[in-house]
């Protein structure tokens, strides 16, 4: 399995998909923090002032807005075996096709961890300058040393959502317009209207409000009933993923 | 890095003779497969034997894509069994140590030639360095740093056979694999194919809708129409089958009187431009009534371009979307 792993990440650093979605991550943390940061303690966006604790939760929580760049990594990990063909020469050195797909999980959870943690990093030091000249840099005390974690768990959940989506897919461009409008659209969508929002708590996106920090929402699962619900929505598109599509016939 | 080495063409073969492998026999038995109403094989059976080159022929739809496709594994058949020393590809604890294939050129466009064979010498456990040697085998060691996107067609033949070569595996599998190759590739190809399988005991099967493509390079051929065997044999049995027919050609200036020579002695003829095609006779016999009748002869020779009609003959009507006519439906019986 190591040796399937490691053609995963050189499969992943042999081109520069990654380092897109990396940099695109730190800008969009970087953009969300300065925001927040700048609009702290302003009456009308109701953002908490600089220096209280809510407000510390929020903004280091920021990095888990990159959680759709991660869901697109994963699910790119996965579509592009089919998108450029290489699902045979693939599945021609490892027969058993559910091996490849385990060896992605672990390999993109493994690469998404490290970029997680740039991302988080960035959070923290942008914030800490930014909300600094404003008066009050954040401490990296451990309560926002653990938000810094969660989001960066909950990003490494979502690259792993993202194989798994693939897996099940298989269509690229299907499959990441689906994730955006599933993110942008749908979720908003129940979140917002009374009568479905108390599903939301069991849906993706409530489940990432749980693990990481939420701003004026509904009810929610605990802290870590999201993080398992997340890993449990992965594995489930993975495994439904391996057992549908991945085994059919490659044409 | 180390320098690398000026790759050309003449090396190729010193460079691949490290050893004979251990002989493994390709073996095919009742396999079928359908995609909805179409039966795009049915009941097909073969054997690859290891020291040969063996070729698949038939014309376009006759199966022969989706029939490599269940061998190796990627494709379920609805019925039958493709094995390998009698394992299927699927239960091969080291499938690319076994068996290569060059099915597709399948490559991410963004990737480079040696990363793209790294690739797979890491999910196979075999050392990169694999890589480098089987670049500098194909030809194209001075490509590999290169984008594969940016490869000509015939470059990603020899990528995709570099990619089947990783495992110095014992059997090779070829589907189409002259296409995009120019007249060089292909002379490289055929020698390259007739070594691994002469010199080193390897067993390649290669895939053609053209018999001429291969007719130089193959020792044995499985013929396929609409997905069911046609003819399976040596190149002489198949060539037997075209001079069994017993066409000769013979030049004479008294052609006229050798033709009722030959009619009387109840052979078939035409006559033509001062020549006469006989059936259903041989040279020998041709020559020696010739003889006896003291009829001069310029010209006398065994028509030998019969392979190709044989082939048509075999093949014709069997195309997956042929249009119908009289002739085809006789073909296909």
């Amino acid at each position: 399995m190591i040796r399937l792993v490691r053609a995963e990440w050189t499969k992943l650093f042999t081109t520069k998909v990654w380092l897109g979605l990396l940099l695109g991550s730190i800008v969009l943390v970087i953009g969300f923090a300065v925001l927040f940061t700048s609009f702290a303690g302003n009456a009308e966006s109701g953002i908490p002032p600089v220096g209280s604790s809510l407000y510390e939760e929020l903004a280091l929580s920021t990095a888990a807005n990159a959680n759709i760049l991660f869901l697109i990594l994963g699910i790119i990990g996965m579509t592009q075996e089919y998108r450029h063909r290489t699902a045979t020469p693939t599945f021609l050195t490892t027969p058993r096709r559910g091996r490849v797909v385990i060896a992605k999980l672990l390999a993109y959870a493994a690469a998404s961890a490290v970029f997680a943690l740039v991302v988080v990093a960035v959070n923290y030091v942008v914030v800490a300058i930014h909300a600094g000249a404003r008066g009050a840099a954040p401490a990296l005390n451990a309560e926002n040393a653990a938000v810094l974690g969660r989001s960066a768990l909950a990003l490494v959940i979502y690259a792993v959502i993202g194989v798994g989506i693939g897996a099940l897919l298989k269509n690229q461009v299907g499959a990441i317009v689906g994730g955006l409008v599933y993110l942008f659209v749908i979720e908003p969508v129940i979140r917002s209207i009374p009568a479905t929002a108390g599903a939301y708590k069991w849906m993706p996106g409530g489940a990432l409000e749980a693990l990481t920090a939420t701003f004026e929402g509904p009810e929610l699962l605990a802290g870590w009933q999201g993080a398992l619900l997340l890993v449990a929505y992965g594995l489930v598109f993975a495994f439904l993923g391996t057992v549908i599509a991945v085994r059919r016939d490659v044409v | 890095m180390g320098p690398t080495p000026r790759p050309t063409r003449g090396d190729i073969i010193s460079i691949a003779s490290t050893a004979s492998v251990d002989p493994v026999r390709v073996e095919v038995r009742g396999l079928s497969k359908s995609f909805g109403q179409v039966q795009a094989v049915s009941d097909l059976g073969f054997t690859v034997e290891p020291g040969s080159v063996t070729g698949f022929l038939g014309p376009n739809g006759a199966g022969k894509t989706t029939t490599l496709r269940m061998l190796l594994g990627l494709m379920q058949p609805d019925a039958g069994t493709a094995t390998f020393n009698g394992a299927p590809y699927t239960s091969l604890t080291d499938p690319l140590r076994t068996v290569g294939a060059v099915l597709e050129t399948a490559f991410h466009p963004a990737r480079s030639g040696r990363n793209h064979l790294r690739v797979y010498c890491r999910a196979a456990g075999l050392p990169l360095t694999r890589a480098d040697e089987v670049l500098v085998q194909v030809g194209l060691a001075d490509a590999g740093n290169r984008r594969a996107g940016g490869y000509s067609l015939g470059m990603r033949q020899r990528l995709a056979l570099a990619t089947a070569l990783l495992g110095d595996p014992a059997v090779l599998v070829l589907d189409e694999p002259a296409n995009g190759l120019d007249p060089e590739g292909i002379q490289w190809l055929r020698g390259f194919l007739r070594h691994m399988a002469h010199d080193q005991g390897r067993t390649v099967l290669v895939s053609s809708h053209l018999l001429s493509e291969v007719e130089q390079t193959v020792d044995r051929v499985v013929i396929v129409g609409a997905g069911r065997l046609v003819r399976e044999g040596s190149m002489e049995q198949l060539r037997s089958g075209a001079d069994g027919a017993g066409t000769v050609l013979v030049r004479s200036p008294e052609v006229a009187r050798l033709a009722d020579v030959l009619r009387a002695e109840g052979a078939h003829v035409t006559q033509e431009d001062g020549a006469l095609t006989v059936s259903g006779s041989t040279p020998a016999e041709v020559g020696r009534r010739a003889f006896a009748a003291g009829v001069e002869l310029h010209e006398l020779r065994s028509h030998t371009s019969g392979l190709e009609e044989i082939y048509f003959q075999l093949t014709s009507g069997s195309e997956q979307f042929a249009a119908p006519s009289p002739t085809a439906q006789e073909a296909t019986r």
